[in-house]
């Protein structure tokens, strides 16, 4: 069991990497290229992003970002030490993750001030995937009891 | 099991209700989803996947239905074994009604999934099995949000 959960956070941490590089060539990550992405460009002749495409996108945001927060809770919740077993931790996990589809939607369809709650909401969602995995990983090869 | 005030059941609950937070929103980007490109009625549906010539709408292809099913053959799989599976750890655990949903529930999964395929063979029946294998679908969700929501709060 040790090795499969070893080699699922790997596989996560992977996932982390490939994600935020398909980000940063394709749908981007600073405001100004989230911006163009989702409205376009008369200047530069960049269409919009269209409402179906847009949809298409959040659909598929929300379920690999529920599958990998959900699966990377249930590990860190079994391999967590006391002090670190607690809800604060996958609820700001959780909620940033909720956050950052809520907020790119709000971007879209009310207001592109939203897009830096978004941003916020992601590189936070980021950073505490980043964390638990890591801390996962680093119990599962170190810890001398699980 | 105990962690310091934080027994390992409640934090497996704690995540199982954002689990569910997320799958209503998945839910709702469907349903959007499928009015943007489908429409809900039976001519709607007809009309994207056979196409029309009047409204210069082309028919799909097997190659582009299966391009688009694909990764929901295994969402569907994955998302609904997580989804069901939580109900073995509730009051409904080894009961005629777990069975029954879990029966139903990946048959109109299957249906939805594949109808399009006999639409296009030229089976329009399929149009309303699409329809409304969608719908129960979505309705379905709903009672398994439900019914683990209150297993949740009540068990």
């Amino acid at each position: 069991m040790k090795n499969i959960l070893q080699f699922l956070l790997f596989f996560i941490l992977l996932y982390l990497t490939a994600n935020l590089l398909v980000k940063a060539f394709s749908f981007g990550l600073t405001l100004d290229s989230v911006a163009l992405t989702l409205f376009g460009s008369e200047e530069n002749f960049i269409d919009p992003l269209s409402q179906a495409s847009f949809l298409e996108y959040i659909h598929t945001e929300i379920f690999f970002i529920m599958m990998v927060s959900f699966t990377l809770s249930a590990v860190y919740i079994r391999v967590a030490t006391k002090k670190l077993i607690n809800a604060p931790l996958v609820s700001l996990l959780m909620l940033s993750g909720l956050s950052s589809i809520l907020m790119l939607g709000l971007a879209y369809f009310v207001t592109p001030k939203a897009i830096v709650f978004y941003l916020g909401s992601f590189y936070l969602w980021n950073f505490l995937l980043a964390y638990m995995t890591l801390y996962g990983l680093w119990r599962l090869f170190f810890a001398k009891s699980l | 099991m105990d962690f310091g005030g934080f027994s390992l059941q409640k934090a497996y609950k704690y995540s199982l209700l954002y689990f569910l937070l997320f799958s209503f929103l998945l839910l709702i980007s469907s349903i959007l989803l499928f009015e943007q490109k489908i429409g809900f009625s039976v001519e709607a549906v007809l009309t994207y996947y056979n196409g029309n010539e009047a409204q210069f709408i082309p028919s799909k292809s097997s190659a582009g239905i299966l391009k688009i099913i694909l990764p929901h053959i295994f969402g569907f799989g994955i998302f609904f074994m997580v989804l069901l599976h939580f109900l073995l750890f509730t009051k409904l655990r080894s009961s005629k009604k777990l069975k029954f949903l879990i029966f139903t529930t990946f048959i109109v999964a299957f249906l939805e999934l594949f109808s399009p395929f006999l639409m296009i063979a030229g089976v329009t029946f399929f149009a309303s099995v699409k329809l409304f294998s969608f719908v129960l679908l979505e309705l379905l969700m709903l009672y398994l949000f439900w019914l683990l929501v209150k297993a949740i709060v009540y068990e």
